[in-house]
């Protein structure tokens, strides 16, 4: 029995030295940072990743320069301090929300996400003032509606009256008509009358247009953090960078072309062909490191450019919205006036 | 000992002042951070950290420091007051109007040509009723 012993033990032995040593190799490996082993956090600080390492989640080993960024703008104590103020659900969004800062960061070091939020609230500003033009148009095509409506009506009793006033003639009898008026008689041209007034806030609009001045200042991008809950209009697990129609344009080439073109139609074709450009550029992404920040970011223009362009801008919509406006009240008076012509009293 | 008289008489910036040390005539953060604007130092450096900001200065062209501390103190402010989202929330608040506004723009557009059809084809029944 004894003998038994002495044969097995050195085999257990064996076995025994063997798992030490394959545990030994394992925290060797893990230590000095293994293919598997620390995130990008603890190999960047040259550390020991543990098994409840609270960055590791966040920052995986083949995306270094996520935590780069990160680590230059906040540092690891300030990340690890508003991690640990937030809840466990809360705490993938803000770690997704400082990623994304320290990106933009770090490709516009001067003025990183202040950058983004100016040329955002200058997208908005001229949306909204190619939105008032376009409804000023469509009022006037809903009017210029109106009026051939009424001008078929108003031809059927043209055409009426200049029965009536014939056969009054041939009987001696008259309407007063004013001697002065001629061919520009206009109880029965009302469209004149109506135009007039139009025209004149569209010509104050465009005036309005030339001469606002577009300044967006911290102060104001303070108060979109005043006015709006962020977390209620964010959504579930929504982030900008998720959305591939941003719809956000190179303000040089949009530039460019409202000059050349300088109509309202134009300017919105142009932003339909820009977000499906928008979209071609995304599939030049580098899928390495930066998935989603790519496809959201490529999109913008540097701060510079948005600063150069946006007064460009400002000078031309003016002008570009003038002409359409104008050419559409012309035209208007000049169907009215021919429809008029036609059937006018001699 | 001149600078150090002459810093004597002037007041310490505002970083100088929270991280309780001399205020150098080389003092990075003198320009950018004012006595009167103690807060404006406190939100950046309890988010980014004082070093980090200087860093960040030191990397940026001299008339660029001051839209780089201002974007900075905008950050901050808007981290301290969203620790989740911080920034990118009015970000993503402004990405929605943008893409609201976009659409509205499409369903006008929609309209006035669905107008001017409408027009064109009135204009034309007209003369070809006075033809006729």
């Amino acid at each position: 029995m004894s003998q038994i012993k002495t044969i097995h033990n050195p085999i257990g032995s064996l076995e025994r030295f063997l798992d030490l040593l394959l545990i030994s190799l394992i925290v060797y490996m893990t230590l000095k940072g293994g293919t598997s082993g620390a995130c990008a956090a603890c190999k960047y600080q040259r550390r020991r990743c543990a098994a409840d390492c609270p960055l590791a989640p966040y920052f995986p080993a083949e995306q270094p320069k996520l935590f780069q960024n990160v680590h230059r703008l906040f540092g690891v104590r300030s990340i690890v301090k508003i991690l640990e103020n937030l809840d466990e659900v809360q705490r993938p969004e803000a770690m997704k929300s400082i990623i994304f800062q320290s990106y933009v960061r770090d490709r516009n070091p001067v003025h990183g996400c202040l950058g983004i939020t100016q040329q955002l609230q200058y997208m908005i500003w001229v949306a909204e003032e190619e939105l008032k033009a376009v409804n000023l148009q469509l009022q006037l095509y809903r009017n210029g509606q109106n009026h051939a409506n009424s001008h078929n009506m108003m031809i059927h009793e043209i055409g009426e009256k200049q029965e009536d006033l014939t056969s009054q003639l041939d009987l001696g009898m008259g309407l007063p008509v004013n001697a002065n008026q001629g061919n520009n008689t206009i109880p029965f041209f009302s469209p004149v009358s109506e135009t007039q007034p139009q025209q004149q806030p569209q010509m104050s609009y465009c005036n309005d247009v030339n001469n606002n001045d577009y300044n967006p200042t911290p102060d104001s991008c303070k108060e979109i953090l005043n006015n709006h809950n962020a977390s209620s209009a964010w959504g579930q697990n929504q982030f900008p960078f998720n959305h591939h129609n941003y719809g956000f344009i190179n303000q040089n080439e949009h530039c460019s072309e409202t000059k050349n073109n300088n109509s309202v139609m134009a300017i919105q074709s142009q932003l339909v062909n820009l977000q499906m450009a928008s979209n071609k550029q995304e599939e030049e992404v580098d899928a390495q490191n930066y998935d989603e920040i790519h496809q959201f970011l490529e999109i913008i223009d540097d701060s510079q450019s948005f600063t150069e362009t946006k007064e460009v801008y400002a000078s031309s919509s003016g002008e570009s919205l003038k002409e359409p406006i104008d050419e559409i009240g012309e035209k208007e008076l000049r169907r009215a006036a021919t429809c008029f012509s036609l059937t006018s009293v001699n | 000992m001149s600078s150090s008289y002459s810093n004597y008489t002037n007041s310490p910036c505002a970083a100088c002042k929270f991280l309780r040390r001399k205020c150098t005539s080389d003092c990075v953060f003198a320009p950018y951070f004012p006595p009167e604007e103690p807060k404006k130092f406190a939100n950046v450096h309890r988010i980014f950290g004082a070093s980090n900001v200087s860093k960040i200065l030191q990397e940026v062209e001299p008339h660029q420091r001051e839209d780089a501390v201002n974007s900075l103190a905008y950050e901050a402010e808007a981290r301290l007051r969203d620790p989740v989202y911080g920034c990118v929330g009015a970000i993503s608040v402004l990405q929605r109007q943008v893409l609201g506004l976009q659409r509205e723009l499409e369903e006008t557009n929609a309209d006035i040509m669905r107008y001017a059809s409408c027009l064109g084809g009135e204009t034309t029944s007209v003369y070809g009723a006075r033809r006729g």
